[in-house]
């Protein structure tokens, strides 16, 4: 009987003891294992965000954003000093319309409310030009969101107001991305083209297309301009899919405001300069015409993302601690219990490192046994634990700020003064979407090889956790035990 | 040749010195079955460890073919216990979740024996000292005292050992059994020229060795054999 042999015969000795210390073993090594899964889910998420939307600044008009805010609008001259800025890869102008369904706007305009949110005369920087009407009509209901900011904003001594419904968000785009930075998800039909022409072309959200009957091919108004679907684009929300994409010269002329931008989307080269960067745009634009914007709310994610990858991670090192100890203690309490035998095996010969592997070839047994029950716990736990612990997180994070940024960043109500009501979340009008979207779409799963890497390391603190045990092997005498003879 | 130089060993009781080992001096032959006859608690254990390497003299030396056990590190004395030694128990401390035949192979294992080799070996040691081949590969939790004891002797013989130091080896075999073990240790000081040193109370045990000693509070003497030599000692 070779030593691994009777290591295995003798972590079965006592069975109903071992499938205690089986069952204790598991529950810790399943945390472990799961805490990192967790962990790995949320630095390939984490990785995942900085490769998509981390290395993109925003840069709108210096106290102006979307159709709020006043100041002076941005220019192409600006553009292209942004485009000389070192690092910079890429600058992409967007100029923002808001779109009235005619046929409504004919309404409220004759009942008189035209003064509230429906009739909003701001715009970026002032650009009382930018709302149009157009053939379409919204795809979101105003609800009772939208009915309270028509009750904040809307009214003005008139007793009764007509359900209103929300405008079209249409942006003129000077390459195919969203306003986040990120390449459009056409689900139908094709892109643009040249964007930066002109161009009889548009691009529709699937919602507001389905909700128009519209497909590619179709034809819809913006004004008096026929305009025709080339394709469909999927942007993930209800809200981003209410939109229409036009190149920016049609947008800028369809707004009567020529070579102006309502906001810049840079790409910094590497996400390193993205903060060197952002601080030589500031200076080469001047703060007090420009504000360039980090993905705030991505940095919230990050932010929340890098406290659940810590959790997780101490809470391995916790769990992969307990297992050690529980394997250290088993090993000590079987040692002293088998004193006699350790005695009885120097007598006839046996060498101190045959004894101590023999003690730790059992504790890989028990560890072996306590790691196929904690993968099992694992592959069943890791995804509710890892989802408990970003939602957790993601809530204290978002939770806090209830006013101005931080409450957009969250996704929150960015209600007043906004036409139409309803909840405009600053995501769409700024450049990104909300922290708690990006969080809750972290995929934990127990892939093979972090099962491996787990259990190896399982396997790592159960030789430190048996060695000691196994070194106080060898300082057992023979004569000391076999003096009861 | 084992000699044994004023050999002393002492324990602390509280304020008293127990002396269960005073200044024995002896020699054995290589090939000599010898025995030590005396009281419960007159050392003859202690003794024994002292010869086998389990325990350290507090004074003087034990010998074997010229090397001195009181100068050896602890690895080799484990080299010495495992290459030179064979021990029986009193109490057979065999390993009770192993069975027969796995307990005979154990020292052969330390020993680097292969396991196919050391599995016939222990097969035909357990034959020798006969034990039921049907109880080879029972676990020794299953067996009688005197099966255990057998196997305790068979487990001795395993190395082939130069000493074999036995606790009172026919202590728990009845008579027929405690007789051939007694014929199977003269054989093997006699045909393999194997040193034994038995401790016992066994009269018949002790007048069928060469020679016999007496320990009596710690003093080791000779006593004459009733019974013709049986192999000339070395």
């Amino acid at each position: 009987m070779s030593v691994l042999a009777r290591s295995v015969g003798n972590a079965f000795r006592n069975k109903v003891r071992t499938a205690a210390v089986v069952a204790v073993l598991a529950v810790a090594i399943g945390l472990a294992l799961a805490m990192l899964v967790a962990n790995q889910a949320v630095a390939a998420k984490v990785q995942e965000l900085n490769a998509s939307v981390g290395t993109v600044l925003t840069v709108n008009p210096a106290g102006g954003q979307g159709f709020e805010g006043g100041g002076e609008p941005l220019t192409a001259e600006q553009a292209a000093t942004a485009a000389a800025v070192p690092n910079v890869s890429a600058v992409v102008g967007t100029q923002s319309l808001r779109l009235r369904n005619a046929s409504e706007a004919a309404a409220q305009a004759a009942s008189g409310t035209g003064a509230g949110p429906g009739g909003w005369q701001g715009g970026p920087g002032g650009q009382a030009a930018a709302s149009l009407t157009t053939s379409l009509t919204a795809a979101i209901d105003a609800g009772t969101l939208g009915g309270r900011n028509q009750a904040v904003n809307g009214t003005t001594g008139t007793a009764t107001q007509p359900d209103r419904s929300l405008p079209v968000t249409a942006t003129g785009i000077g390459a195919e991305v969203d306003t986040t930075g990120k390449v459009l998800t056409i689900t139908d039909g094709t892109g643009l083209g040249d964007y930066t022409a002109e161009s009889s072309s548009a691009l529709l959200g699937t919602t507001l297309a389905e909700k128009n009957s519209l497909t590619v091919g179709s034809t819809f108004t913006i004004t008096d301009q026929t305009y025709t679907v080339a394709g469909l684009f999927d942007a993930g929300t209800t809200f981003g899919n209410n939109a229409v994409y036009v190149t920016l010269p049609t947008a800028q002329t369809l707004a009567g405001l020529p070579g102006e931008l309502a906001s810049m989307i840079v790409t910094v080269d590497s996400l390193e300069n993205v903060a060197s960067t952002k601080t030589a745009l500031e200076t080469a634009l001047g703060t007090d015409k420009a504000d360039v914007t980090q993905g705030q709310n991505l940095e919230t994610a990050l932010s929340s993302l890098g406290s659940v990858k810590n959790i997780s991670l101490i809470a391995f090192i916790a769990a992969l601690g307990t297992a050690g100890l529980i394997i250290l203690l088993i090993m000590v309490m079987l040692v002293r219990e088998r004193r006699r035998e350790i005695g009885v095996l120097k007598a006839i010969g046996a060498p101190n490192r045959t004894i101590g592997l023999q003690f730790v070839l059992e504790a890989l047994v028990l560890a072996a046994l306590g790691s196929a029950v904690g993968a099992a716990i694992a592959s069943f736990a890791s995804g509710g634990i890892a989802s408990a612990l970003i939602s957790t997180n993601s809530t204290s994070t978002t939770a806090a700020p209830t006013t101005g940024r931080g409450a957009a960043m969250a996704g929150a109500a960015w209600g007043p003064g906004l036409p139409g009501g309803g909840t405009f979340p600053r995501g769409e009008a700024g450049p990104f979407g909300g922290a708690a979207q990006l969080l809750t779409s972290v995929t934990a799963s127990a892939s093979p090889g972090v099962i491996a890497a787990g259990i190896g390391s399982v396997f790592g603190v159960a030789i430190i956790g048996a060695l000691v045990p196994a070194l106080l092997t060898a300082r057992i005498r023979p004569i000391e035990v076999l003096r009861g003879e | 040749m084992i000699e044994v130089k004023n050999l002393v060993r002492t324990f602390n009781s509280g304020d008293r010195t127990i002396k269960p080992v005073n200044d024995v001096s002896f020699e054995l032959g290589q090939g000599t079955l010898a025995s030590i006859v005396g009281k419960s608690g007159s050392g003859k254990s202690t003794l024994l460890s002292l010869l086998g390497a389990l325990d350290k003299p507090t004074s003087g030396d034990v010998v074997v073919n010229g090397v001195s056990l009181a100068s050896m590190p602890d690895a080799k004395l484990t080299e010495y216990r495992r290459r030179d030694i064979g021990f029986v128990f009193q109490q057979f401390n065999l390993i009770p979740n192993l069975s027969a035949v796995d307990n005979v192979m154990l020292p052969m294992e330390f020993a680097g024996i292969r396991k196919a080799a050391r599995l016939q070996r222990a097969k035909e040691l357990l034959v020798q000292v006969q034990l039921d081949p049907d109880k080879h590969a029972r676990r020794i939790n299953r067996l009688s005292g005197g099966e255990q004891q057998r196997v305790a002797i068979a487990r001795a013989l395993a190395n082939e050992p130069k000493l074999i130091l036995a606790d009172e080896p026919t202590g728990n075999l009845d008579e027929q059994t405690g007789d051939h073990i007694i014929e199977l240790l003269s054989s093997l000081s006699r045909d393999h020229n194997t040193t034994i040193l038995v401790v016992t109370h066994d009269r018949a045990l002790a007048n069928k060795t060469d020679r016999r000693f007496r320990l009596q509070q710690g003093n080791l003497t000779e006593e004459p054999v009733h019974r013709p030599v049986v192999s000339a000692s070395a």
